[in-house]
């Protein structure tokens, strides 16, 4: 279990984050929902170990985050809100960096890193730089990046800005296989559309105080929303098994 | 009149061609990685550096002096004649060089660019707007330099101008030589927008990143390599007389020839010089012509083109890191590697300053002195390590670096540093050595193999030197510039550089000397000194946490007005 607890962050006389406190269970996907500048990106930011909080503690599984942080962010895959990666590689060079970073071994990223990028349908602009990637493909690129590592929980801040619907879906059909492994995914966002169609709970974020705690029921899909139309039309109905291949790949060593 | 041109004047700023003329002359000041206090002062320091331009004409003026007032009493015009076309020569060449770096250094915004087809394309303006716009704040520019660079030489024209010996009135020659003069500039200014165009155009087309990057630079490299040939340019006035052949390959020498067409000598060789000058300044202008009407045909279709499909046609060898190197140091050896390989603004800075020491050992080559082949590549090698760190500090996409803060881990950190240590070492030690042995071989070959061990071990402790303090990861760091007053960095990096060069020097002059006893000391204290220092480096950047953010220098300067 993920948990935060009475998390606060200041910046100067400024208070971005006031004693906030929730937890993100095995199988469980979190809706951390906000307007802009209700503190999300503050929280992600500390959930990630990017910056410190001025008060409170981050828990996984009894073990505090301070205490022992890489081992912490080991078990962590981000997808920042902004597409922020060196736009002077290829996704291959990007996901070869993150991987070694990681610690995989060469054998394992060469064939790793070609089959998420065709999974992520980005073989075909395996030659280009990112430069060349509209946001969407850098979302991807960040996402299997995120992936790479089999992480046990997935931190996710806007990963849906900038996706075309085909990729929205399948990471939607990749997050909840994802949680229904017994992970935990932290998803942040202001689209309610998103945290109905995806969450199982939902934190309400606002002024950096929480405001609202709820369990929700997953909304089921219209019977014919005009996103089934579109799957239909462009031929893409069912990602599951693209979704279970990537998951597969994630927990191969 | 005066308020009627006035009006004109505003008129002419204030419509959308003149404000966007304003833009693209700002906008030439923005290198992309300056945080908007960095780009400020850089804009101080390329006004200061117009001032400097004209303080160096009238130090160059005062040298002059003396060779123009022993001229003056001379017996015979033989000699002036002499020095004459020697020194045209190089006040028409020390513009062209100063007017090509210029242009060089802004190449990024000589045509319009994607972002300008982004951010112009929806506005209610016409495309011919854009690119009037951007060719005339190309202009302004350049001009700014070209008419400075003239300025601060007309004291030095008026002074070789004026002697008795002379065959042409002042203002013949002042007028004609503005003329060469400008042309001359002209040609450089064009002669790099071309190359940068067509590199911009062809390569970048075909997803050639990395060789347009590496052929800006080399064009980088010839231009800074060139600075001693063009202060050798006085000496070669009595070359043109005899009209050898590769006269004809030297660009101030054609603008000469036009500067002497123009004063009414009919000298077949200057003819001929300043026929090949109109010829070549023709060939860049239509050159550039022709890839602004390409671009502005085909604005959309150029700018919209889709990255690489296929697999380039020219790769970089690949340096693939040693075989059982942990990955986080594969890792880092790469990221570096590539983005030198790839940034525009890293290789630059790397090849940039690594030239000028490339031009100083040239230069040094060329002096009297029978030990200057043993001091040379430290010079080099100084400059060099130099040019490494500056590469290595400057940002690349900042705000990605968040992957490299996530993953920072006690255990590995001490690799990912290695790689930086290699990659440093590579370039500071083994860049010099290779340049060192032809020179040596040729200069010294019964000493060549002492002084290069000298050398190679001199540069492993001099990394040391280079990699002072150093806790970051390549370009993942913020940066700001101006952190120290830049005189005294100035002062200090030339004395810090004048004691290496002495230093190594004696120390490579001893070895090429010296009894076997002698070199066996030295070679066992540098391999020591080097070995103890990279394990304090190495056991250092285990403990410390890396860095990312640059911080100002830790204590500030006391002034003491107060006793």
């Amino acid at each position: 279990m993920l948990e935060a607890r009475g998390l606060s962050k200041r910046y100067g006389a400024f208070l971005a984050l006031d004693r906030v406190a929730f937890q993100v269970r095995r199988g469980e996907i979190l809706g951390y929902l906000g307007p802009n500048g209700s503190g999300k990106s503050t929280t992600v930011n500390l959930i990630v170990g990017l910056i410190d909080p001025s008060a409170g503690s981050i828990w996984l599984d009894g073990v505090r985050m301070a205490d022992d942080p890489v081992a912490y962010k080991r078990r962590l895959g981000y997808v920042p809100e902004e597409p922020h990666l060196y736009t002077h590689l290829t996704a291959i060079e990007y996901l070869m960096l993150v991987g070694r970073l990681r610690g995989r071994s060469e054998r394992m990223l060469s064939e790793q890193v070609p089959a998420l990028l065709k999974l992520l349908l980005l073989w075909d602009s395996r030659y280009a730089t990112m430069a060349a990637f509209s946001k969407g493909m850098r979302q991807r690129v960040l996402l299997a990046a995120a992936l790479m590592h089999n992480p046990d929980v997935l931190v996710l801040d806007e990963p849906f800005s900038g996706l075309d619907v085909t990729a929205g879906l399948l990471f939607r059909t990749l997050l909840r296989m994802f949680a229904d492994e017994g992970r935990m995914v932290l998803f942040s966002t202001h689209r309610f559309d998103m945290v109905e169609k995806l969450c199982s709970r939902v934190v309400i974020l606002s002024h950096g105080r929480i405001v609202a705690e709820q369990t929700i029921e997953p909304r089921r899909e219209q019977a014919t929303s005009l996103e089934d139309v579109f799957v239909t039309v462009t031929g893409h109905e069912d990602f599951t098994p693209v979704a279970r291949d990537i998951l597969d790949l994630m927990q191969a060593q | 009149m005066t308020s009627y041109i006035s009006a004109r004047w505003r008129l002419l700023r204030e419509s959308p061609e003149g404000r966007l003329t304003a833009h693209f002359f700002h906008s030439m000041f923005d290198f992309g990685f300056l945080s908007e206090l960095g780009a400020d002062s850089f804009k101080r320091v390329v006004v200061g550096s117009v001032g400097g331009i004209i303080a160096v004409g009238l130090v160059l003026t005062r040298a002059y002096m003396v060779k123009y007032a022993s001229l003056w009493r001379a017996a015979s015009p033989e000699k002036y004649r002499l020095a004459l076309a020697g020194d045209d020569m190089l006040i028409i060449g020390l513009p062209m060089l100063l007017v090509a770096f210029i242009t060089l250094l802004v190449s990024q915004s000589l045509f319009p660019d994607e972002r300008d087809f982004r951010i112009l394309g929806p506005m209610p303006l016409r495309r011919a707007v854009v690119f009037r716009a951007k060719l005339a704040a190309v202009l302004l520019f350049t001009g700014l330099f070209t008419a400075a660079a003239h300025a601060s030489l007309i004291p030095l024209m008026l002074l070789t101008s004026m002697n008795p010996w002379g065959e042409h009135s002042v203002v013949t020659r002042v007028v004609a030589w503005v003329i060469a003069g400008v042309g001359a500039s002209a040609f450089a200014v064009l002669a790099i927008t071309a190359v940068v165009g067509v590199l911009g155009l062809v390569l970048s087309r075909s997803g050639l990143h990395t060789l347009s990057a590496m052929m800006r630079s080399a064009v980088l490299a010839a231009l800074v390599v060139s600075l001693p040939l063009v202060s050798r340019l006085p000496v070669l006035g009595g070359s043109l007389s005899n009209g050898p052949d590769w006269v004809m390959f030297l660009p101030p020498a054609w603008f000469l020839g036009l500067q002497r067409v123009l004063q009414g000598s009919a000298d077949p060789t200057l003819v001929r010089l300043a026929v090949i000058g109109l010829g070549a300044a023709a060939v860049v202008g239509l050159a550039v012509a022709a890839i602004y009407t390409v671009l502005f045909r085909r604005f959309e279709r150029l700018m919209l083109r889709p990255g690489a499909m296929s697999r380039p046609w020219f790769r970089m060898p690949r340096f693939v890191s040693r075989a059982g190197e942990t990955p986080a140091y594969r890792g880092v050896h790469a990221f570096t590697v590539t983005t030198l390989v790839r940034s525009q603004l890293h290789q630059g800075v790397l090849v940039g300053v690594a030239a000028v020491g490339v031009g100083f050992l040239i230069t040094l080559l060329g002096a009297r002195f029978r030990n200057m082949p043993l001091f040379a590549p430290f010079v080099l090698m100084y400059l060099c390590g130099i040019a490494a760190r500056a590469a290595l500090v400057l940002p690349m996409e900042y705000r990605a670096n968040w992957i490299f803060q996530m993953t920072e881990d006690d255990a590995t950190r001490r690799d990912q540093l290695r790689a930086v240590d290699r990659v440093v070492t590579t370039f500071v030690v083994g860049f010099p050595v290779l340049v060192a042995t032809p020179v040596l071989w040729w200069t010294r070959p019964a000493d060549a193999v002492m002084v290069l061990a000298v050398l190679a071990l001199v540069g492993l402790v001099f990394v040391h030197a280079v990699l002072y303090g150093w806790r970051r990861i390549p370009f993942t760091c913020s940066y700001l510039p101006g952190k120290r007053f830049i005189g005294h960095s100035v002062i200090f990096g030339f004395f810090l550089g004048l004691f290496f060069t002495v230093f190594g020097g004696g120390l490579a002059s001893i070895a090429a000397s010296g009894t076997p006893v002698a070199i066996a000391v030295i070679v066992a204290m540098l391999s020591s000194v080097a070995f103890v220092l990279r394990r304090q480096r190495l056991a250092l950047w285990r403990d410390l946490p890396l860095m990312f953010e640059d911080e100002l220098p830790d204590q500030p300067q006391l002034l003491e007005l107060q006793r």
